[in-house]
């Protein structure tokens, strides 16, 4: 695999049964880039590893007073240094390209699974592991997965040394054979340590950019409210401490640094101690000396790739288990289904409550409680988080169809819909049936004021379809956010329209108009608005009020706000005085023609009056 | 291999405008030299440790070269045990100094990162809040995450090691010189080739390294979007999109990963090469020198062994160049803040009495577009205010001019007689606040989140506050109480309990006047009803400008604005409006049904 062929047209399935499988079929996954990585690294490193050699040569030449000899060494060396160019240069590209492959192919593998898990990943926890291995832990994965042909090819070379060095001088070379392991490994036991201080130091760092985000996050209401001084300790103290930290973590790096100037430099003197007196007896020429000692020298530079694996590998396995964890993620239930994909049509009917969305209707639903709405609105969409009686869209059950289609019949837009980054019109280009443009539904969500926004961000006289919007629209305000998932919404068409408290951070003039638009827009399509606003309650063709898990009544809104006390309560918020004061009317058998109300309206009552005491 | 263009497509590019000034090339340099004059200290030591270390790490070469020279002409005495124990000696102090350098260098580094960020959060915190209030905190927020990010390896990695990597080819360099003179002429042969090759790649890296982080940002981003919406993705069937649009990010970053390699791939033989034609340079006219009894044979030894010892500080420089470079980019942006003058007001300015005014104020965001025009207004003390109107009419903006934190254009908006704008944001705070959607809940303790609103407080107060917006019960309820970490990553408060904190920290600065924009509309309505009893609380004896969402709003308060294309079109009590017949009756009606 070349980069310019990236992505993958199939990153593949990976082994996920631990964290060193799926390292392992990373490997296995380019070999062919490994194997290449491997022989340039020969090369590379058996070049540099020869250089010593030349030294050794030429230096013995000039003793000899060898012209010629000396000018072989120059030949050898211009071959050497040709080796060594393309060596590492091809060494480098093919390194850098493992990593990119390896490095691409995760970050495929987990878009692929957060799109599968859709909604599943709302819970925080999971999401929160796919960012960290997106962000942080394949970037140390793909480091180890590189490193192992660089490491086998260094090791390979320091062998070759070795057997070289023991051919071409038995006696010094012996020195070398035994001092080189002790050179490999002697900084091996510090790693561990050195690896957790530089966690800690990262952890702190992390710690420290957290404060500094929170608190510019926050910074318009520590402006507005005080307090910035508190904040600014507080950041001092956590800057201050990632400084220690890190300087912990350097004191340790340092300590690494002189062990691995120290331990070459006592094999160098006892190279030169042995050496000189094997000189000194003729048993070996100067030139053989100088040879070994300056292949002490350059032996460091292919050792350090011990190092580097050791390390690698401590960093990334953590990293490696949670990827692994990660992409065996499953959404909680099936979502294949028994039935065809077929998109059914007709009533929308929830038997578990008793809710019935007429087709081709506007209903409204009015709950008291919002989180058992939202419960309620998942539910209306099939194949909830939580499975239980499942909706049934003119009749079919919609948990039993495949969750595309499930989705393709039923939109439901939950309280928070999240704008996507982009421009506006890659914000609304959406699955739709394609019967409502992008300018109808913007003008039936009342957008012109966020088009003329975005407009204003442009640079003079843009299209404000390509403005930008940042993620999660956060540049715009609650409402106008709002509004524009809404467009989004209508775009869409769907059979069945749910929409949780789509106006809420919208002013009442412009909800009245949204309320008009959305039903003109949607007229002989299906649609349910779960709402406590009476502006849109108005509209609606039919108004359910579900109260403790079941339909409590079913009427239009000036109905329901004349005769059902409770409908009343949500919708119009009269203060706890005034409900009490109708409560009573109505209990003394007042002007006011009593509801047949359910049997617990006693327990409001009292309820009521409690609170009254309360406040009093 | 025939080259790789950049690609067209620039991940770093801005898609927006910055919204805060970048530090001019001047204030960047004053910055960096009032930095260096904050270090001078560390720095001298840095580079004095690190002349020791290099020093003594040329005693082997110097050592050696002179035994080769004597057993090569066969001297009988060689003083073995005293060369060798200078080598020893020398290797000790090059092994301490090592530790030296790195732990001095990080050091170094590190003081003046925490310096940065500390500085830039300093001046962060002191920014105008109509600043804040026009350019958002995005900008600002991405300064302190990626900017720092990418100055951090530049403080803690690149300053030192440069330093070091300068210092120590300058006295490898300086060592050949004093053993043998004609060899530094040799290094010299290769330096052209070095400088073209340099020259060429360092014109292009720093951009393109700029780029590819940015690539590679947006690859994380994009699958962070995904996971975020993912309820969203689920609900519109995005997911084959989002797929599509990671691998489009995917495609966009290894491009440039292509193109930096390339990059590498010529600076990577050029730096070999210039290594080798050193060593061989040094070994083949050093030789031809010994041969015609120009240069002693251990001069050459110790000649080559330094020529090949060049090759870790060079690394150090090539390698640590760039990341400066791309560090200057973050170092203007974060540096760009001090170009904004914090506006320090008349300190002298205090109003006398609580009455609001605005007088004829005209506003605008842009030059020549008002937002508002010619809008006049008195708000006497304890009167509660509500500005309606459709949106983008200007009722926001009217409610930060009154709360001071915009200066109007024409006109003058006065509390007590004291003119908002001229007043130090501290001053203004001590006696109006804005209250808006933004129910920011700081991460760190309870208490942290409250005592920034009045730092002297005890824990009663803090409970009297709470108690007084009817958050009591479920703080009490807390584990660890005032003392329970919440904020992102610690115990999750649902919107309205961030909202009660919200309100607690205003019982505590007890402001005389507050102006509400849209402080409830964000929650879900049915959790708001029961806010709205608390805020009721709050609100008591205070003078209230509310920009109201919620015509139940407007109906409690005891005057209304109706404001219309920026402009007041109706104002007066409740009743009296919907009597008249305008605007407002209009929407109430269909309103209350």
């Amino acid at each position: 695999m070349q980069i310019q062929d990236l992505p993958y047209p199939d990153p593949g399935v990976p082994d996920t049964r631990s964290g060193l499988r799926l390292l392992w079929w990373l490997e296995r996954n380019q070999l062919g880039g490994q194997l290449r990585a491997l022989a340039w690294g020969l090369l590379h490193f058996a070049s540099v590893a020869a250089l010593p050699f030349c030294v050794g040569l030429a230096v013995q030449a000039v003793v000899d007073r060898s012209g010629s000899r000396l000018a072989l060494t120059g030949g050898l060396l211009a071959l050497l240094c040709a080796g060594n160019a393309l060596g590492d240069t091809f060494l480098h590209r093919a390194a850098v390209t493992n990593w990119v492959t390896a490095a691409a192919r995760l970050q495929q593998l987990l878009a692929r699974k957060a799109a599968e898990l859709g909604s599943a990943l709302t819970r925080r926890v999971a999401a929160g592991e796919v960012v960290t291995v997106s962000t942080g832990d394949i970037e140390k994965i793909g480091w180890c997965v590189e490193a192992v042909s660089r490491f086998t090819a260094a090791a390979v070379t320091v062998l070759l040394v070795c057997a070289a060095l023991l051919v071409y001088q038995p006696a010094l070379g012996m020195v070398v054979v035994v001092g080189l392991p002790v050179m490999a490994f002697a900084v091996l036991p510090l790693l561990p340590h050195a690896t957790r201080r530089a966690d800690v130091q990262r952890e702190k760092a992390g710690r420290a950019t957290e404060l500094a985000s929170d608190t510019v996050a926050g910074l318009r209401v520590l402006r507005g409210i005080g307090g910035e001084e508190l904040f600014l300790d507080r950041y001092r103290r956590a800057s201050q401490e990632v400084r220690h930290a890190a300087v912990r973590s350097a004191r340790m790096w340092a300590l690494i640094a002189a062990i691995q100037v120290l331990l070459p430099g006592l094999l160098l003197i006892a190279v030169v101690w042995y050496g000189i007196h094997l000189a000194r007896t003729g048993r070996i020429t100067v030139g053989e000396l100088v040879t070994v000692y300056s292949s002490v020298l350059i032996l460091a530079y292919p050792l350090r790739h011990f190092q580097e694996i050791a390390m690698a590998y401590s960093f990334s396995r953590p990293s490696a288990e949670r990827a692994a964890r990660v992409l065996s993620l499953k959404r909680p239930a099936d979502s294949t289904g028994t039935r065809t994909a077929d998109v059914p049509s007709g009533d929308l009917y929830d038997p578990a409550t008793g809710l019935c969305a007429p087709a081709g209707r506007l209903t409204a639903v009015v709950c008291g409680d919002p989180d058992a709405a939202g419960r309620l609105a998942e539910r209306l969409g099939g194949h909830p988080a939580e499975p239980g009686t499942s909706v049934l869209l003119g009749g079919v059950p919609l948990d039993e169809l495949p969750l595309e289609a499930a989705r393709t019949a039923v939109l439901v837009q939950d309280k928070d819909p999240v704008l996507l980054s982009g421009s506006l019109r890659e914000l609304l280009d959406v699955p739709a049936s394609g019967n409502v443009s992008a300018e109808e539904a913007l003008a039936a969500a009342q957008c012109d004021d966020v088009l003329e926004a975005l407009a204003q961000t442009m640079p003079a006289a843009g299209d404000p379809m390509d403005a930008r919007i940042t993620e999660r629209g956060r540049s715009l305000s609650g409402g106008q956010r709002q509004r524009l998932a809404l467009a989004r919404s209508l775009i869409a068409d769907p059979e069945v329209l749910v929409l949780d408290e789509p106006t809420s951070a919208v002013d009442a003039h412009t909800e009245a108009r949204i309320a008009q638009g959305l039903r003109k827009l949607r007229s002989g399509r299906t649609t349910v608005v779960f709402t406590s606003s009476p502006l849109l309650l108005d509209r609606a063709d039919r108004v359910v009020l579900v109260h403790e898990g079941t339909v409590a009544a079913v009427g239009s809104h000036r109905d329901l706000v004349r005769t059902e006390p409770r409908y009343r309560a949500v919708v119009t918020r009269e203060t706890d005085e005034e409900r009490a004061l109708h409560d009573m009317i109505r209990a003394d058998g007042g002007p006011r023609a009593a509801p047949a109300g359910p049997p617990d309206d006693d327990a409001a009552l009292r309820d009521v009056v409690e609170k009254m005491e309360e406040t009093a | 291999m025939i080259g790789v263009a950049p690609p067209a497509y620039d991940p770093a590019a801005p898609t927006t405008a910055d919204t805060l000034p970048v530090g001019s090339a001047a204030t960047v340099r004053a910055y960096v030299a009032e930095l260096l004059r904050r270090h001078r200290g560390a720095f001298l030591l840095l580079v004095t440790v690190n002349a020791v270390a290099v020093l003594a790490s040329l005693a082997g070469p110097w050592l050696l070269g002179g035994l080769v020279e004597r057993v090569s002409h066969g001297a009988r005495e060689l003083h073995l045990p005293l060369t060798v124990g200078l080598f020893a000696l020398a290797l000790l102090v090059q092994a301490v100094f090592v530790r030296e350098v790195r732990l001095r260098g990080a050091m170094l580094g590190e003081r003046m990162l925490a310096d940065l960020r500390e500085d830039f959060l300093v001046r962060s915190v002191r920014l105008p809040p109509g600043v804040l209030e026009r350019a958002g905190t995005g900008d600002l927020l991405s300064r302190i995450t990626t900017d720092i990010d990418r100055l951090a390896n530049a403080m803690r990695e690149a300053v030192p090691q440069l330093t070091v990597g300068v210092v120590w080819t300058a006295l490898l360099l300086g060592g050949l010189v004093l053993t043998a003179p004609p060899l530094a002429a040799a290094v010299l042969v290769a330096l052209p080739l070095l400088l073209a090759g340099c020259r060429w790649y360092f014109r292009r890296a720093p951009s393109a390294y700029r780029s590819e982080a940015a690539g590679y940002a947006a690859v994380a981003a994009a699958l962070t979007e995904t996971v975020d919406a993912g309820r969203t993705v689920e609900a519109h069937r995005l997911g084959e999109r989002r797929i599509a649009l990671s691998e489009l990010r995917i495609k966009q970053w290894t491009a440039w990963e292509r193109y930096t390699l390339w990059l590498r791939s010529v600076l990577f033989p050029v730096v070999n090469i210039t290594h080798v034609t050193v060593l061989a340079a040094v070994l083949l006219i050093g030789g031809v020198f010994v041969l015609r009894g120009w240069l002693g044979i251990g001069q050459l030894t110790t000649g080559a062994l330094i020529a090949q010892m060049l090759v870790d500080p060079v690394g150090l420089i090539l390698r640590w160049y760039d990341e400066l470079q791309v560090a200057q980019v973050s170092l203007a942006r974060l540096v760009g803040v001090r170009e904004i003058e914090p506006d320090a007001g008349d300190a002298s300015l205090s109003p006398a009495g609580r009455d609001m005014h605005a007088d004829r104020v005209h506003f605008g965001y842009r030059e020549g577009v008002d937002v508002l025009r010619e809008v006049s207004l008195k708000v006497a003390p304890g009167t509660r205010l509500a500005l309606v109107g459709p949106s983008g009419a200007g009722k926001s903006t009217l409610g930060r001019l009154l709360a001071g934190i915009y200066a109007p254009r024409k006109g003058r908006v006065a509390l007590g007689g004291a003119e908002l704008s001229r007043m130090p944001a501290e001053r203004v705070r001590a006696h109006v606040a804005l209250v808006n959607q933004e129910h920011h809940v700081f991460v760190g303790s309870l208490r942290d989140n409250l005592l920034l609103a009045r730092a002297d407080a005890d824990d009663a107060e803090l409970w009297a506050a709470l108690g007084a917006v009817d958050a009591d019960g479920w703080a009490r309820a807390l584990e660890n109480g005032l003392d329970t970490e919440v904020g992102s990553g610690g115990f999750a408060l649902t919107p309205a309990q961030a909202q009660q904190i919200a309100l607690a920290r205003l019982v505590l600065a007890d402001p005389h006047t507050l102006v509400l924009d849209e402080a409830t509309s964000l929650l879900d309505p049915r959790a708001a009803r029961h806010l709205e009893r608390s805020l009721a609380r709050v609100l008591d004896g205070r003078t209230v400008v509310a920009i109201a969402h919620r015509l139940h709003t407007a109906h409690d308060a005891d005057v209304i604005a109706v404001v219309e294309n920026g402009r007041i079109s109706e104002l007066g009590p409740h009743d009296d409006l919907v009597a008249a017949d305008g605007t407002y009756a209009a929407l109430w009606r269909s309103w209350h049904g």
